[in-house]
C-alpha cells in the first residue's frame, strides 16, 4: 500500500533522464520517489543540517514523495517517531562516539538499515553531512544493495593538516560510487570536487534556504538611541569567537553608544566573559547563552547590525536570517559567504580584527546617517532569494536524474573502487565491499526480503491522511504543476 | 445501561417487604441495605428513613419491593407490591422476587415516569450482586478514597463505584443497630451483630479506657515536661543527647505513648490503625524486654558478662597494637615513608595506651553499670538494644579517634594535592566561576608549589594506608551499630496490629473485590457474588508502616564511596547540614 | 570576487552567486570553475643558517639537562663537594644577574617593574625553603626503589624537554608544566643523594639551570646573537666534556644527537620544502594572524 503510494518500487525504472534544469523556470510533474534521508544529525539535536533535512523532507512530502528519516537514538528518544505530515523518523539504537556522530564498524549498521530500506521500499538514499558516520555507512550499504544514492555536503574542509588528509581519503572512497552529490554553494562544490576527486558534472549546487516568514523585521523592538550589534553563533574557534573578543573592546572604546548582544554557547564563551570583565562592559555586552531556534528571531530584531566572524562557512544561514530580519550584515569573506547575499546587503571584510572593525564602522556610519534601506525593504528583497520549495524542486530534479541512472554491478563497483581510490585504499575498501556483500547475502538468507513486512505510510495511501494539506493528494493525482516559491 | 442491584446475602431468606437502601445515579446502581417487613405504616417507614438519613448522612430511600414466595403463590401480594410503588415513588422502581426454593430469582426495574411513553413501564436490564453485609461494613477499601463529609448524601462526589458502595454500607451502621427482635413500629431484616451481651469485656474495656488514658496522658505530659526542662538545654547536653541513640529511642517511644494515650478520639480509620499499631508495637517491645531482663538476671549472667568485657577490650587493644606495629614496618611490601610512619604509629600507640588505662580504671564499676543497664530492658527491647549500641560506640571510641585523625590527615593531603596538581599544570581553581582557569604563576610560587607537591606525593601512600586501615575498622563498628539500629527500627516501624488483622480477618483490609458468577441464564438477571480481595502483606506493611526514629543518615553508595575517597568523615547519625539524597 | 555587476546581455553570463536564479542547470560547470585554486601560497623559504641558529634553543635545553644529570652523577659518586658546587652556582648566578641587567641596560627591568628587593626576596624564599625542606627531601624517597626514581626522573626530564617553550606557537607548549616537571625530577634525584646538604645544593642548582639560565639565554639571543652562539657552543662543549668524563659512548651519542638536531634536521627541513604541494582556496579555514592575547592581558 505504502509502496504503491510511494510509487517508486513497483514499476521498473523507466529511464527518464530529465536534465537538471535551473531552479524556477519550468517544473514538469514527475513520478514520486521513496526517499530515505540518513544522517547522524537530526532533531532533537539543533543545527543547520538538522533543519535542512527536516524542511527539505517536509517540502518533498508536500510534493507527493514518500520520505523517511534515519538517525541515531538521542537519549531516551529511540524507535520510530512521527513528525508533522506523517514524516517518519527512525531513531536507531547505535552508540554515539564523538560529537553526536556514531561509531562505525562499517558493518554493524547493515542489518538495521537493510531492514528499513526493504520495509519502506526505499528507492533513493539521501545522506547528509560528511561528519556523519551513519551517512557514509548508509551510502556504502545502499550501493551493496543496489540502491541509488545522493549525498549532500554541508561543510568545507581544508587540505593542510593530517586529519583532513585522512578524512578526505575516506570521503573519496565514500563518494566514489555515489550517483550524485549536492553542495550548498559553489565554493563548497569546488571543495568537494577536489576532496573526493569527483567529476564536477555529478555535483549540483543547491543552496540552503530559510523560512522568510520566521524571520520578519520588527523595527520597534530596537532602541535607536544606541546601535546594537548582534552576534548569533556557536562560540567556538571556527566561528571566529577569538576575533569577536578583539572587536568588542576596540569598538566599545571608540563608540560609547554601541551595544553587543551575543547569542550562543560554546567553549570560547570564557574568553568573551574575560574580555567583558577586563574592560568592564557588563552593561554593554549581553551574553545570552544557548538560544533555541525559535528565539533567534527575537534576538535578531533587537539589533541594527549583524556580525558574522566565521573563519570557514559553506553556506551561512545566519546571515540570510539576519538580512531577512532587516539587519545590515557585516561578515568575513570566507568560504561560500560572498555568494550568499548581493553586495548591497552585506559588508565583506577580511578575517582580521582590523578589517572587521573597519567594516563595522562603515555600517555604523551608514546606520547613523540613515543611509541604510528600511528593514522592511531588505526583508522584501531577501525573502525571494532562498525558499525551501525551490530547494525541494531542485532536489527533486536530482532524484529524477539519479533514478534513471543504472547502479554499478558488483564487479564494476570493485573496479571503480580500485581504480579511483588509489592502490592501497582501493583494495582495502574493495575487500570490505565484498565482505559487506557477503554479509548482505547472509542476511537475505536469514530473513528473506519477502518476509519483511511492508511499512504503512503514515500519510496514508497517496497522502490521503494528511489533514494539513487536503489538496496535496489531488495535486499529486492530477499531475498539476506546483507553485513556484512565493 | 445495566442496572446493578447490590443485595445483602443475609436478606436472601427474609420475608417479603420493601427494599430500603440507596440509589447511586452515577453508577446506576442500587445498594440495598435492609428489607422492611409487612405489616408497616408507610409514614413510620418514612420517619425511620429520615432518622437514619440524619444520623448517617446517606440518602436513604425505598428502592422497591421484595417478594419471597415461600409457601403459596400469592397472586394478590404481587399486585399489592406493585401498588406500593405509587406510595413510595422512586425512579426506577425495583421489583425483586425470589421463587420458591432458592434457585429462581427475578428482578425488574421499572421506569414509571418516562415522558415518551407514560403508560408502558420500560424495563432495564438488571444485574444482581450479592454482598456480605458484615464484611463490607467492617472492611476498609484500599487505597482509601476521600469521601467528602460536608456534602449531602445524594450528591456524592466520589467517583470510584466500589468506594461508594463500601462507603454507603459503612455509614449506615446506625440502621443495623436497631434490633431485629425489637418490637418497633417497623420490622427490618438486615445483618445483625451478635449483640451487646457477647462483648461485655470489650464494653468494660471501652468504659475503662477513658480514665486510664487520662491518667497515663497526665503522667506522660509530666515526663515530657521534665525532659523539656531548661536544665537539659545547657551546652553539652543537647549535643550528647543527639548523638546517643538511647536518648533518641526514648524520645521516640515517649512520642508513641503520648499519641496512643491521647484523650482525643481517632478521627479516621487510618489513624485508629496507627494508634493500634503503636500500642501493639510498644507492648511487644516491653514483653521482649522483660524476657531479656529475666534471662539476664537469672544465674548471674551480668557478672559473667562484666568479667568477660574487660579481657575482650584488652584483647582488642592488643590486636590494634599488633596492627599498628605491622603498619610501622613495611606492610604488604608497600613503600612507606619511614619517618612519617614512625610518627603516626607512635601517636596511635600512645592513644591505645591511654585507652587501656582508662578501661582498667573503669573495670571495678563495670558490673554495677551493666546491672543498671540491664534494668533498662524493662522499658523495652529497643531501649536495651540502643543502649547496647551506645556502649559499643563508647568502647570503640579509640577506633573512632584513629579514624578521625586518619581521615583529617588524608583529607588535607588530598585537597592539598589536588590544588597543587593544578598549580603543577599551570592552572588554578576559580572560586567565583566554579571552574579551572589558566594562570601564570611567579617563579617562587611555582617552586614552592612543586616542592610541596613532590613531598605530598611521596607521603601520600603512608597516610592513605593508615586511613584505609582505620576506615575499615570504623566501617566494621558502624556496620555492627547499623545492624542493631536496623533491628530497633524493625520493632519500631513494623505495623504488627495491621499484620495480625490481615492474618486473622483478611476481609478487614480490602484491596478490591472479585465477583463470582452464581447464575447466568438467558432471560434471568445475572447473579454475582461479591467477595473481598484481601490486601497483600507487602502493601499492608507499606501502608501502615510507622515512622522510623529518623536519626540515621541515608547515604547512596556512590556518595558514600565519594566521601570515603576524599576522606570526609562518615557518621552513623545524621549531620545537621546533611542533605538527604 | 562574486561581486560583478549584473550584465543584461542576451547571452546570460554565469555568475558565482546563489541568490539569483540563473539559466544554467544546477550541475553546470563553468570555465571559471576552480579558478581561485592556489598552491603553496604559505610555503616559506628557509635559510639554512637561520634554521641552524634557531635550533640552538633546543641544543641549549638538551645541554642543560645533560649538565644537570652529569653534576648529579658527580655528587652521587661523591666526586663533587656540595660546598664547591654551591659556591660556583652562587658566583655564576650573581654574574648572570649582573649580566642580565647589563645586556639591555636595565630596560627589561623598567618594563616589568620588578624591583631588586623583590629579586632578593625571591632568592631568599628559594634558599630558605630548600634549606628547610632538605632534611625532608633526604628521607622522602628512602623506601622507594632507585629504579622507580630513575624512571620517574627520566620521564619528568623528557616531559620538561617536550613541553618547554622553544618559541613554537603550539597548544602543547606550557612553560609552567615544563619547569614544574624539571623541579620534580630534581627533587626526586636530590633525594637519592647521601646527605641533606647535597639535596639542598642539588635543588638550588636545578633552579639555577632550569629556571634562571633560560631567562638569561632568551635575553642574550634577543640582544647579542653573536655572543649567544658562542655561549651555546661553549655550553654544548662543556656538557659534552662532562659526559665524556662519565661515559665515552654516551658522549658520542649525545654529540651525534646535537649534530643531527643542529645540522641535519634543518637540512632536511629545507629539502622537504621542495616536495610541498598544498592546495588553497576560498574554502580554507581562515587563520587569525593577529595576536589577540593583547586584549586580555
Amino acid at each position: 500500500m505504502a509502496c504503491s503510494g510511494g510509487g517508486g518500487h513497483g514499476q521498473p525504472s523507466s529511464a527518464i533522464l530529465s536534465p537538471v534544469t535551473p531552479g524556477s523556470l519550468s517544473t514538469s510533474r514527475t513520478r514520486a520517489h521513496s526517499i530515505c534521508m540518513v544522517s547522524d544529525f537530526f532533531y532533537p539535536n539543533m543545527g543547520g543540517v538538522e533543519s535542512h533535512i527536516y524542511q527539505l523532507s517536509q517540502c518533498l512530502i508536500e510534493r507527493g514523495h514518500k520520505v523517511i528519516i534515519v538517525t541515531h537514538a538521542y537519549g531516551n528518544r529511540k524507535g520510530i517517531r512521527y513528525l508533522t505530515n506523517g514524516l517518519k523518523v527512525y531513531y536507531l539504537p547505535l552508540k554515539v562516539m564523538y560529537n553526536q556522530s556514531t561509531a562505525t564498524t562499517l558493518f554493524h549498521s547493515l542489518p538495521l538499515l537493510r531492514y528499513i530500506f526493504v520495509r519502506e521500499r526505499v528507492t533513493i538514499i539521501h545522506s547528509h553531512s560528511s561528519f556523519s558516520a551513519m551517512a557514509h555507512d548508509a551510502l556504502f550499504h545502499a550501493k551493496t544493495m543496489g540502491l541509488q544514492t545522493v549525498f549532500t555536503d554541508h561543510s568545507l574542509f581544508g587540505f593542510a593538516d593530517v586529519s583532513s588528509v585522512l578524512t578526505n581519503k575516506l570521503l573519496t572512497v565514500s563518494l566514489c560510487d555515489t550517483n550524485h552529490i549536492i553542495c550548498v554553494s559553489y565554493t563548497s562544490k569546488e571543495n568537494t570536487v577536489l576532496r573526493a576527486a569527483l567529476n564536477p558534472e555529478i555535483v549540483s549546487v543547491i543552496p540552503n534556504a530559510v523560512d522568510p516568514t520566521d524571520f520578519t523585521p520588527d523595527p520597534f523592538r530596537r532602541h535607536d538611541s544606541v546601535i546594537t550589534i548582534v552576534v548569533v553563533s556557536r562560540l567556538v574557534y571556527r566561528k571566529g569567537t577569538d576575533l569577536l573578543s578583539g572587536i568588542i573592546p576596540e569598538l566599545c572604546q571608540k563608540y560609547p553608544d554601541l551595544n553587543f548582544i551575543i547569542g550562543g554557547e560554546g567553549p570560547k564563551r570564557i574568553i568573551l566573559e574575560e574580555v567583558r570583565e577586563r574592560y568592564q562592559l557588563h552593561d554593554r555586552v549581553r551574553l545570552l547563552g544557548a538560544l533555541e531556534h525559535k528565539d533567534v528571531r527575537n534576538v535578531l530584531v533587537q539589533g541594527h547590525i549583524f556580525l558574522n566572524t566565521s573563519l570557514t562557512e559553506a553556506f551561512c544561514m545566519a546571515i540570510v536570517e539576519a538580512a531577512s530580519c532587516g539587519l545590515q550584515v557585516v561578515s568575513t569573506r570566507v568560504g561560500g559567504i560572498p555568494e550568499v547575499l548581493p553586495e548591497d546587503l552585506i559588508i565583506l571584510c577580511e578575517p582580521s580584527v582590523k578589517s572587521l572593525c573597519k567594516g563595522l564602522e562603515k555600517a555604523i556610519l551608514q546606520q547613523k546617517s540613515g543611509a541604510l534601506p528600511a528593514p522592511e525593504n531588505i526583508h522584501n528583497i531577501v525573502k525571494t532569494f532562498y525558499t525551501w520549495r525551490n530547494v525541494a524542486e531542485r532536489t527533486e530534479k536530482v532524484y529524477e536524474r539519479v533514478s534513471g541512472e543504472a547502479v554499478l554491478p558488483m564487479d564494476k563497483r570493485l573496479d571503480r573502487l580500485i581504480s579511483h581510490c588509489g592502490p592501497v585504499t582501493g583494495y582495502i575498501f574493495a575487500f570490505l565491499a565484498v565482505l559487506d556483500y557477503l554479509l548482505l547475502v547472509f542476511l537475505r538468507w536469514m530473513t528473506p526480503d519477502s518476509i519483511i513486512d511492508v511499512a504503512m505510510d503514515a500519510t496514508g495511501p497517496s497522502g490521503a491522511w494528511t489533514h494539513q494539506n487536503p489538496d496535496t493528494t489531488q495535486r499529486v493525482e492530477n499531475d498539476e504543476v506546483l507553485d513556484t516559491p512565493r | 445501561m445495566v442496572l446493578k442491584a447490590f443485595f445483602p446475602t443475609c436478606c436472601a431468606s427474609a420475608d417479603s417487604g420493601l427494599l430500603v437502601g440507596r440509589w447511586v445515579p452515577e453508577q446506576s446502581s442500587a445498594v440495598v441495605l435492609a428489607v422492611v417487613h409487612f405489616p408497616f405504616i408507610p409514614i413510620q417507614v418514612k420517619e425511620l428513613l429520615a432518622q437514619v438519613q440524619q444520623a448517617s448522612r446517606v440518602g436513604m430511600a425505598v428502592l422497591g419491593t421484595w417478594c419471597h414466595r415461600q409457601q403459596e403463590p400469592e397472586e394478590s401480594l404481587g399486585h399489592f407490591l406493585e401498588g406500593l410503588g405509587t406510595i413510595f415513588s422512586h425512579e426506577p422502581w425495583l421489583q425483586l422476587c425470589r421463587e420458591r426454593g432458592s434457585k429462581f430469582w427475578s428482578c425488574k426495574a421499572i421506569h414509571r415516569q418516562v415522558s415518551a411513553a407514560p403508560d408502558v413501564p420500560s424495563e432495564d436490564q438488571v444485574m444482581l450482586i450479592f454482598y456480605d453485609q458484615r464484611k463490607v461494613l467492617l472492611s476498609q477499601l484500599h487505597p482509601p478514597t476521600v469521601v467528602s463529609d460536608h456534602q449531602d448524601g445524594d450528591t456524592m462526589a466520589s467517583t470510584g463505584g466500589l468506594a461508594v458502595v463500601f462507603d454507603t454500607v459503612a455509614r449506615s451502621e446506625v440502621l443495623f443497630c436497631s434490633d431485629q427482635y425489637d418490637e418497633g413500629p417497623v420490622r427490618l431484616s438486615h445483618w445483625q451483630s451478635e449483640g451487646v451481651e457477647a462483648s461485655v469485656l470489650v464494653e468494660l474495656a471501652k468504659r475503662a479506657s477513658g480514665p486510664v488514658c487520662l491518667l497515663l496522658a497526665c503522667l506522660l505530659s509530666l515526663i515530657s515536661a521534665a525532659s523539656g526542662c531548661r536544665l537539659w538545654k545547657l551546652w553539652p547536653l543537647p549535643f550528647i543527647r543527639s548523638k546517643l541513640s538511647t536518648c533518641e529511642q526514648l524520645r521516640h517511644r515517649l512520642d508513641h505513648l503520648t499519641l496512643v494515650f491521647s484523650t482525643q478520639k481517632a478521627q479516621s480509620p487510618a489513624q485508629l490503625m496507627r494508634k493500634a499499631n503503636m500500642l501493639v508495637s510498644v507492648l511487644l517491645d516491653v514483653a521482649l524486654g522483660l524476657m531479656l531482663l529475666s534471662w539476664l538476671h537469672s544465674s548471674n549472667r551480668i557478672g559473667q558478662l562484666a568479667d568477660a568485657l574487660v579481657p575482650v577490650a584488652d584483647h582488642v587493644a592488643e590486636e590494634l597494637q599488633h596492627l599498628l606495629q605491622w603498619l610501622m614496618g613495611a606492610p604488604a611490601g608497600l613503600k612507606m615513608n619511614r619517618a612519617l610512619d614512625q610518627v603516626l604509629g607512635r601517636f596511635f600507640l600512645y592513644h591505645i595506651h591511654l585507652w587501656i588505662s582508662y578501661i582498667h580504671l573503669m573495670s571495678p564499676f563495670i558490673e554495677r553499670i551493666l546491672w543498671h543497664v540491664g534494668l533498662s530492658a524493662c522499658l523495652g527491647l529497643t531501649v536495651a538494644l540502643s543502649i547496647l549500641s551506645d556502649i559499643i560506640a563508647l568502647l570503640t571510641f579509640h577506633i573512632y579517634c584513629f579514624y578521625v585523625y586518619g581521615a583529617r590527615l588524608y583529607c588535607l593531603k588530598i585537597y592539598g594535592l589536588s590544588s597543587l596538581w593544578r598549580l603543577f599544570r599551570g592552572k588554578k581553581w576559580n572560586v567565583l566561576r566554579q571552574r579551572v582557569d589558566s594562570c601564570s604563576y611567579n617563579l617562587d610560587q611555582l617552586f614552592i608549589g612543586t616542592l610541596l607537591f613532590t613531598i605530598l606525593v611521596f607521603l601520600l601512600p603512608t597516610t592513605a594506608l593508615y586511613y584505609l586501615v582505620f576506615t575499615l575498622l570504623r566501617l566494621l563498628v558502624v556496620t555492627v551499630q547499623g545492624l542493631i539500629h536496623l533491628l530497633v527500627d524493625l520493632v519500631n516501624t513494623l505495623p504488627l496490629y495491621s499484620l495480625g488483622l490481615r492474618l486473622c480477618r483478611p476481609y478487614r483490609l480490602a484491596a478490591g473485590v472479585k465477583f463470582r458468577v452464581l447464575e447466568h441464564e438467558v432471560g434471568r438477571p445475572l447473579r454475582l457474588l461479591m467477595q473481598i480481595n484481601p490486601l497483600p502483606y507487602s502493601r499492608v506493611v507499606h501502608t501502615y508502616r510507622l515512622p522510623s526514629c529518623g536519626c540515621h543518615p541515608k547515604h547512596s553508595w556512590g556518595s558514600l564511596c565519594r566521601k570515603l575517597f576524599f576522606g570526609e568523615l562518615i557518621y552513623p547519625w545524621r549531620q545537621g547540614g546533611d542533605k538527604q539524597d | 570576487m562574486c561581486a560583478q555587476s549584473i550584465t543584461s546581455t542576451k547571452e546570460a553570463k554565469w555568475q558565482k552567486v546563489l541568490y539569483e536564479r540563473q539559466p544554467f542547470p544546477d550541475n553546470y560547470v563553468d570555465r571559471r570553475f576552480l579558478e581561485e585554486l592556489r598552491k603553496n601560497i604559505y610555503a616559506r623559504k628557509y635559510q639554512y643558517w637561520a634554521v641552524v641558529f634557531e635550533s640552538s634553543v633546543v641544543i641549549q635545553q638538551l645541554c642543560s639537562v645533560c649538565v644537570f644529570v652529569v653534576i648529579w652523577w658527580y655528587m652521587d659518586e661523591g666526586l663533587l663537594a656540595p660546598h664547591w658546587l654551591f659556591g660556583t652556582g652562587l658566583a655564576s648566578s650573581l654574574m648572570g644577574y649582573v649580566l642580565f641587567d647589563l645586556i639591555d641596560g636595565g630596560e627589561g627591568r623598567k618594563k616589568s617593574g620588578r624591583t631588586r628587593w623583590a629579586d632578593l626576596k625571591s632568592a631568599l624564599v628559594f634558599v630558605a625553603f630548600t634549606y628547610g625542606f632538605s632534611p625532608v627531601l633526604k628521607t622522602l624517597t628512602e623506601s622507594v626503589s632507585t629504579d622507580t626514581i630513575y624512571a620517574m626522573s627520566v620521564f619528568m626530564l623528557l616531559g620538561h624537554l617536550i613541553f618547554f617553550d622553544y618559541g613554537a606557537n603550539a597548544a602543547i607548549v606550557s612553560s609552567t608544566l615544563s619547569l614544574n616537571m624539571a623541579i620534580f625530577a630534581s627533587v626526586c634525584l636530590a633525594s637519592r643523594l647521601p646527605r641533606s646538604v647535597h639535596a639542598f645544593v642539588m635543588v638550588t642548582f636545578a633552579i639555577q639551570i632550569f629556571a634562571l639560565w633560560p631567562m638569561l639565554q632568551k635575553k642574550l639571543k634577543a640582544c647579542t646573537p653573536r655572543s649567544y652562539v658562542g655561549v651555546t657552543m661553549l655550553f654544548a662543549f662543556s656538557a659534552l666534556g662532562g659526559l665524556l668524563s662519565i661515559s665515552a659512548v654516551g658522549a658520542i651519542l649525545f654529540a651525534l644527537l646535537l649534530v643531527s638536531i643542529s645540522c641535519l634536521c634543518p637540512f632536511y627541513l629545507i629539502r622537504l620544502q621542495l616536495f610541498k604541494e598544498n592546495i588553497h582556496g576560498p574554502w580554507d579555514e581562515a587563520e587569525i594572524k593577529e595576536d589577540l592575547s593583547r586584549f586580555l592581558s
